[in-house]
Order: C-alpha cells, then structure tokens, then sequence
C-alpha cells in the first residue's frame, strides 16, 4: 500500500516535472528565438521559410552595429546607473523612514508612492518636455536620468519597506544606548543589514532606467544622446526586415536583465511581488 | 583679503586652462553646424567626406555635419523653430521645403543667389525652393523612381522587360513562384509611401489634387490587384524603400521600384547580383511616368549667413555637386553637369539619367506634408483591406478637399 | 518630548526627499498637463510663457475625433483582453507550479523573466514572430495545418490588436502567477487536508477554498493588471505605431502622436487627462479594496 502511494507520488513528480519542462520551453521560446535569429546571416533572415536553427552561425549582425553601439551603449549605462544612483539615495532612506519612524502622514506618503507608481509616462511626457525644453534640459543625459528615477523609485520604496519593518526596534535602541545617532545607526546597522534587498532594488533602478524607451526617446531625439532602446527603435524604422541585426541589438539590451536575473533569481522574484503591491 | 587673492588667482588659473582649448578653432574659424539625413551607414559617409574636404579646404569656417534619421530631423525642424535650436545649414527633403519655409525654418536667400554669379540649377529643381516668390534653399540632389529587376530571374522565366501595366502583371504572374515575389514596392505610412506611389498615379492620369477621379482610383486598384494576386507581398505597407532593397538584393523579389541611392546598397548587399534598370511601367493607355525625389539644402533662420552660404555654394558647386552626388546616388541639380558624360560607362545610371528630365515634382506646396498623408493613408487603407478603392480614395480627396 | 521631536525630524529628513522628488517630477507635472490642456499650446506656442487659454477647445477637438473615440475603445478591448488571458493563464500557472515537485520552484522562478526584459524587445521579436512570411508563428500554424495561408497578423486590425494581446500577455502572465502564487502558499494545507478527509474533490476543494480565500489577491491582481495595461505605450508604439491606419491606436500613443508628432501638445495632453481620470478611477477602487483588507 505504502510503496504503491510512493510509486504514484514518483510518477506523479515525474510527470510534473516534464509538463514543467514543457510549459518553460514554450513560454521561453521568444527569447530563443531573439538570440537564435541573431547569430543568421541576412541571406538566411530573407527566406520566406524561418529556420529554427541557423544554418551558417555568424557575428555579422553583431559587428554591423559595432560603431553605432559605441555611443549608444555608453548612453544607456550612463542613463541607467545615473538613475540607479538618484533612486538608491532617495529611496532607501524613505523606505526606512517609513518604516520605521512613526511620522504623521506616513499614510499619506505612502498611497502618494502607490499612487505615482500606477500613472502612465505618458501623462507627463507633454508638460516634462515643456518643462525640460524650458530649462534647456533636453538632449542631455540629465533628461532620461531624472525622468526614470520616477519609474524606480515608487517601485524601490514599496519593495524595501517590509524588510525595514521586520528589522527588530531594539536593534536601533541598543545602539541608540551604545552611543551611536540614529543617523549613523542607519549607515552602519541598518544598511548592511538590509543589503541584500538593497541590492536588488539596485538591479531593479537599473532595468528599468535601461528598459525605458518613451522618455528617452521624447527628450533625447539626437543620435549622439539615444540610448539603445531608442535606436534600436529608429533602427527598425529604417531597415524593418533586417531582423538579423534587430535582434542581435536585443540580445545585447536584455543582457542586464538576463544576467541579474540569474545571479539573484531569488530576490528579484520576492522584490518584484513586494514592490508592486504594496509596502 | 587673502582668500579674495587666491580665488582670483585659481579663477584665473581655471579660466587658462580652459580657455586656449576653444580658443585654438574658434579665434580662427567659424563653427557653423549642417544637419542631413543621409544615414551614416551609407550616403552619410560620402557627406562627411566632403565635410571633411570643405573644413581642410579653407582656414574661416569649420562645418559639423550631424545626422538625424529624416522624421526625425522633420521634427527638429517644427520644434527647433520656436526654441531657437536650429543648425546653420540644414537638409531638407525637397517636397517639404515649402511647409518649412513658411514656417519660418530657412533664411530667405534671394539677394544672395541673385547676388552670385553661380546660377546654373535646373528649373525644375531649384523651383522647389521658392516660396511666395522668395528662395530659401537651392537644390541638393535629385533622384527618380525607376523599375529595377533580376535579369536572371527574367531570363530564366523567359519574360520581357515589362513597359506597361498589363505586361507587368504577366510578368509578375510568371516570376512569382514560391520563395520569390515578382514585385517589391514600399506602402509605408509615411512620405516614402506616398512617393512610391505617385509614378502609378501620374501614369493613370491621375493626380494628388483629384484623388476622387476614375483616373486616380484605377492606379490604385491596380495595386491592390498586384497585393490580391500574390505578386506583391501585404507586408510591402510597413516596407520602407531600404526593406525593398534588402527583398530584391536577397531575390525575395524579381522586381522591384526603387531609385539611384540604392546602387551602393546593392553593391554591398548582393555584389554578384545581375540587375538591370528600366522606366516604372506606364498606364496601358497612359504615359511613363516618374516622380522627382531629393533634397535641398537652406540657411536656417538665425544661423551665421556668410559663413552657411560659403559652405553651401562650396558644396553645391558644380565640381563638388557631381562629385557628391554620383557617390551618393543622386543626378545633378545643375543644369552644367553632363549627366550623360559622367554616367557614360554606366548603363543604370543611364537610364535613370533619361528618366530624369520628365520627372514630376511633389507640390510645392506650403500644405504638402497634409497632402501626403492623405495619400499614404489611403494607400494603407486600401492595401490593407480596411476600405475599398472608393471609399478610401474619396475620403482622401474630402481630407484633401478640406485643407484648403 | 524632545527627543520624540528630534525623532520625528529625522524622520521627515529621510522620507520627505524622496516625496518631493516625486512631487517635482510627477505631481506637478500632472497639474501642469492639466493647464496645458486648456491652453493653445502648440509648435508655434511652445517658448511663449503665457499661452492663451482656449478653455475646453482641445477637449471638445479630441471629442470629435473619430481617432480618439477609437483609441478609447482600443485601450479598452486590449486591456480586458489582455486581462482574462494573463490572468487565466498566471492563475493556471499558480496552481501548477503550486504542487510540489523538484522543478517546480526553479522553473516557476525562470519564467519570470519574461517580466524583466525590456518591453521594446518584447515587442520586437513578437513583430518578428507575427510577420507574414518569415514569421515562425505562422510557419508553425501552416505546418500543424491549423492556417492554409499565412496571416498578415499585424497587417489587419483585429489580428493586430490580438498579437498586442498576446504579447503583452507574455509579459504580464508570470506576474500575475507570482501574485496569486503568494496567495496560494498562504492558504493554510490543513485546510486542504480536513477538506479531502471530508471528501470534497479536487474541484469542490478549488471552488469552496482557494477562491474565497484567494479573493483579495485575485482582485489585486486584477486591478493592479488592469492599471499596468491601460497605460501601456511602448509595447504598441513600437509593435505597430498604432497601425494599421489607426486600427491599434490606444490613449497613450495617440497623445504622443497629438503631441510629439503632430505638435498639437494642448490636445495631447488633453488625450493624456482623459487616460488619467479613466486611471484615477481604478486606482481609487484598488486603494479602497486593500485598505479595506488591511491596514495599509
């Protein structure tokens, strides 16, 4: 009786796990695709039969947009982390302060991150490019940089404020005793404690600055100042059948993404939950 | 007192080291910028060239050239001309010269093309550039649409080279075959479209002012017949000319329409490719016809005038206008450039050289991006089934009608 | 007292820059997308600092226009589509990868990835997928013989509007399975085990136990997807421009068509208010039902 339930259960792992596989394969088969289609010559992309795998595997497309990816790839790093950073100093402090300090309005501020966080670019594209174009801010990495911390930084204060609040009080009140400013208290106790999700609210600033096409593309229209997002756009406005080359651009912009993903799988699938809903 | 000192003396230190690094170009020469759209894979690297040239040529101005894709540049302009962001020289695709001028993007040149004694354009061409009378700009480049096709393709399928609609359709009818279309065209939503276009309808008689006629409506079910019969691939409504490049250069297609700028991108992409060139077929009961592509080049409002305009007739002039333009695929503006002794070694080049003359302009009208829009969209909409041939066409001359 | 005071300060001065920055950078925008959508705001105005004001004439320009009366039902169809699709299948999803078997962590982890790329990418390789010809989605269907003729998918309106679904759906299904997933591992086991010695079936136990108590969580998700797919903009600007002729144009792209192609920047952001208001009033409902929940 025993080992028939135990052969059932093994059976049933087993036919889980391939239907898992399966599933995976499917779901995951876009990003093949993108990587696969890179590595064809432009003979092979012009077939009117698509070849689920190359038959010549070549870097061409990759080495045809080598002296464009110079300026654009600079662009996008520069845009990413200049956000990353305004995000991180502005974030981490406010999750904390919402955490842990017991201010009137916490409520408040929080539903104001709640709240910013569901509004679509769009709604201030027009009135930020008034704005920039006034200030003289447009086609400077200033632009895309402060525009993007608006996507991270709801995001950010949302996803670390429950490991904040799980820190114990006494931890802050002991070192309070020893002599120590609640101030430096969060330097010294509180960050290093809390690393790991600052960590990935880090990764998370990055992406979504490097993701981000709709503000870059509005304030930085000169081809010097585009970062990849956008030119890969132009680019396909240009050569749309290329996609040789297309995708060759899109295996290099989902190379953050990927790479952070899978280093710390982990805690970017605990923080992606947190950060969205709610603190 | 002493503080006051040292940070005079830092300033002055600071200022020193910045200064002579500027100093150095800018005491001798003039720095004016040129915007073009001549993509930096292709044409734009002829363009900086000739930058380049014109910079080492002469020790007062110092040109950089800028690339912008050309919508994108078309907005700069709108935009640039409130916020006062213009460049010194700037291109300009020769049918919306008209719309930027009355918006106020270029100088008025009349006094200085009267003025000099360099005045060898031809009429056809430079007439894009006035204005209400006034000349903002002289012409670049031109081009034309011609049909380009496989001859091995034609060979083998045993077809002539088609010269009129019918022939053309039975010539699609024997070179489509399962892996290759007999036809390429762009459809696109945006001005190439509408340029694409226009050979088809000027043929038929028609025209962009009477879209409503039987005339305009029969070039465009002649198309739509060309997409239903399978010669023409749907997918052409989101091809720009350089995707029809990239079909007929990997034999996706034994034919296709296209101009002069593509000869480089055909020698890169396919090298052994045996292709020739003839006139865009005619109506059967109709005329050849071709439309005049190309660019012109203006001061724009604001910039430094003398040192814009010694750039432009340096580069406009009749030895650097050949020059540039047969590496950048495009004919002469210049009625002193003899087309057919520069191309004679070059058959292609020939044909497109005959083509030329009775090329047809776009407009000019201060309303033509309007115009073109209508027609592109119709175009789309028939293409892609959401209207019928009369039902877009008459929208289009309604959206026309009421432009005014 | 004091140091209840001092503390409080503190507070302020870890929580307030980041509030002010978005205030800077978000709040007063949205106050100033409102002036200029009752203000002549066009190419021709755009350095003038007082620009007339023209009262309700950009909203009354975007009301007759068929383009935004399309938009409106475009952003609406695209966004219930892609509501049931992502949230039937993140849910199917949850429960699958809520049994436990050696891969289902793991997988169930990877597939997330798909909500990380950047969504320009996404929409690039399901353009490339969709294409008529060297598409592989209609290789595929011809080869399984489901399709005669290959489809034109974003060359028609409808077919068109579906791959935005579908594609959009690719990147919200892990996100949803995650939210639910939480759900699901919250829902105490003995609750199944009492109900099985009870002898309720697999069914009776889903319908009688896991939604009701799941019941919060879906309807956050549901907000929640319905909020982050209303206001999408990159996946159908770069998927179709709102093409073919309009046929996939949705409120986001059609305010920045008013207002960065056409320059007509007052009924831009008048486009881009109505987004707003239809927005504003899912997000209220949103907050009442979590704060109804649980303190927030």
């Amino acid at each position: 009786m025993k080992t028939k339930k135990r052969m059932s259960n093994r059976k049933k792992n087993i036919i889980c796990n391939i239907a898992a596989v399966i599933i995976a394969c499917v779901f995951l088969f876009p990003l093949y695709w993108i990587v696969i289609n890179s590595f064809k010559l432009d003979s092979e992309i012009f077939l009117r039969k698509p070849t689920l795998w190359p038959h010549t595997f070549t870097l061409q497309a990759y080495i045809d947009q080598l002296p464009n990816l110079k300026v654009t790839l600079k662009n996008s790093i520069i845009i990413a982390l200049g956000s990353m950073a305004i995000a991180l100093v502005l974030s981490v402090p406010a999750a904390y302060g919402l955490a842990k300090f017991k201010v009137k309005g916490t409520k408040i501020f929080i539903l104001i991150f709640l709240i910013t966080q569901m509004l679509p670019a769009s709604l201030v594209l027009t009135p930020l490019f008034l704005t920039f174009s006034k200030m003289k801010l447009l086609n400077t990495y200033l632009a895309p940089i402060l525009s993007t911390a608006t996507i991270s930084i709801p995001f950010t204060v949302l996803m670390l404020r429950p490991g904040f609040l799980s820190l114990p009080d006494e931890l802050m009140e002991a070192a309070e005793i020893d002599g120590c400013s609640r101030l430096r208290a969060f330097f010294e106790i509180v960050i290093p404690i809390a690393k790991p999700t600052v960590i990935t609210a880090a990764c998370f600033s990055f992406v979504f600055a490097w993701n981000d096409l709709a503000y870059s593309m509005t304030f930085n229209t000169k081809d010097s100042m585009r970062p990849m997002t956008s030119a890969i756009y132009t680019f396909m406005n240009q050569y749309g059948t290329k996609w040789n080359s297309i995708m060759a651009y899109g295996v290099l912009l989902i190379i953050p993404s990927v790479v952070i993903f899978v280093t710390m799988q982990r805690h970017i699938v605990e923080g992606m939950t947190s950060g969205s809903v709610k603190g | 007192m002493k503080k006051a000192l040292t940070a005079a003396v830092l300033v002055s230190m600071l200022a020193s080291l910045a200064v002579p690094a500027y100093a150095g170009e800018a005491a001798e020469k003039t720095t004016i910028t040129f915007w073009h759209y001549m993509s930096e894979d292709k044409e734009g690297q002829f363009v900086n060239q000739a930058v380049e040239e014109f910079n080492s040529s002469q020790d007062e101005v110092f040109v950089e050239a800028q690339y912008l894709p050309r919508e994108e540049l078309m907005k700069q302009y709108t935009i640039g001309v409130v916020s006062g962001e213009l460049p010194d020289v700037g291109m300009v695709d020769n049918p919306d010269h008209n719309s930027y001028a009355s918006m106020g993007v270029f100088e008025d040149i009349t006094d200085l093309y009267t003025g000099s004694d360099d005045q060898h354009f031809l009429e056809g061409s430079i007439g894009s550039c006035y204005y209400e009378g006034k000349l903002y700009g002289v012409p670049w480049g031109n081009n034309c649409l011609g049909l380009f096709y496989n001859v091995d393709m034609l060979e083998a399928a045993g077809v002539e080279v088609p010269t009129t609609w019918s022939e053309l359709e039975a010539a699609c009818e024997k070179l489509t075959t399962a892996d290759c279309y007999g036809l390429a065209i762009s459809a696109i939503g945006n001005e190439e479209g509408t340029f694409q276009y226009m050979p088809w309808l000027l043929s038929a008689g028609g025209s962009v002012e009477d879209l409503g006629s039987d005339a305009s409506k029969a070039s465009m079910t002649y198309l739509k017949g060309l997409i239903d019969k399978g010669f023409v691939n749907k997918e052409c409504v989101s091809w720009t000319q350089a995707d029809c490049e990239k079909q007929f250069a990997s034999g996706q297609a034994a034919m296709m329409i296209n101009g002069p700028w593509q000869f480089s991108g055909l020698a890169a992409d396919a090298p052994d490719l045996k292709y020739a060139v003839a006139q865009v077929p005619k109506a059967d009961d109709g005329d050849y016809a071709s439309i005049l592509g190309g660019e012109n080049i203006g001061i724009c409002t604001g910039a430094n005038v003398e040192a814009a305009w010694k750039f432009i007739s340096w580069i406009t002039g009749k030895e650097k206008s050949a020059d540039i333009c047969k590496s950048i695929g495009r004919l002469s503006p210049r009625d002193d450039v003899d087309a057919e002794a520069l191309y004679a070694d070059d058959p292609n080049w020939q044909i497109f050289a005959e083509i030329m003359p009775n090329a047809q302009s776009r407009g000019p009208s201060p309303k033509w991006p309007e115009l073109s829009q209508a027609v592109y969209t119709a175009q789309q909409e028939v293409f892609t089934g959401q209207k019928d041939v009369d039902t877009a066409m008459n929208d289009a001359a309604a959206a026309i009608a009421a432009l005014g | 007292m004091k140091r209840n005071r001092n503390k409080q300060i503190l507070g302020y001065c870890f929580i307030l820059p980041a509030v002010i920055y978005m205030i800077a950078l978000i709040g007063y925008p949205i106050v100033y997308n409102w002036i200029i959508s009752f203000q002549d705001a066009t190419a021709l105005t755009l350095k003038d600092s007082n620009r007339a004001f023209v009262g309700l004439a950009n909203f009354r320009a975007i009301f007759a226009d068929k383009t935004f009366w399309g938009a409106m039902a475009h952003t609406f169809i695209y966004t219930i589509g892609c509501l049931v699709i992502q949230f039937a299948l993140g849910f199917a999803f949850a429960l699958f990868f809520a049994k436990k078997f050696s891969f289902s962590k793991p997988i169930r982890g990877f597939i997330v990835i798909s909500w990380m790329l950047p969504v320009t990418v996404t929409a690039l390789v399901f353009k490339f997928m969709l294409a008529q010809d060297s598409g592989i989605i209609n290789t595929i269907l011809m080869n399984l013989h489901i399709i005669k003729e290959p489809i034109g998918w974003l060359l028609k309106g409808n077919t068109a509007m579906f791959g935005l679904i579908m594609a959009n759906s690719w990147v919200g299904i892990p996100f949803n399975m995650l939210l639910l997933t939480t759900g699901i591992n919250n829902i105490p086991e003995d609750i199944y085990e009492a109900a099985s010695i009870d002898g309720a079936s697999k069914f009776q136990q889903f319908k009688n136990i896991t939604v009701p108590l799941l019941k919060p969580t879906i309807l956050s998700a549901l907000v929640l997807g319905f909020v982050l797919t209303f206001k999408v903009f990159d996946l159908v600007y770069v998927m179709t421009g709102g093409g073919p002729v309009d046929a996939t144009e949705v409120l986001s792209t059609y305010s920045y068509k008013l207002s960065f192609q056409l320059f007509k920047f007052g009924e831009g952001a008048a486009c881009a208010n109505v987004l707003f208001v239809c927005l504003l009033i899912v997000a209220l409902i949103y907050l009442r039902t979590i704060s109804a929940d649980e303190e927030v």
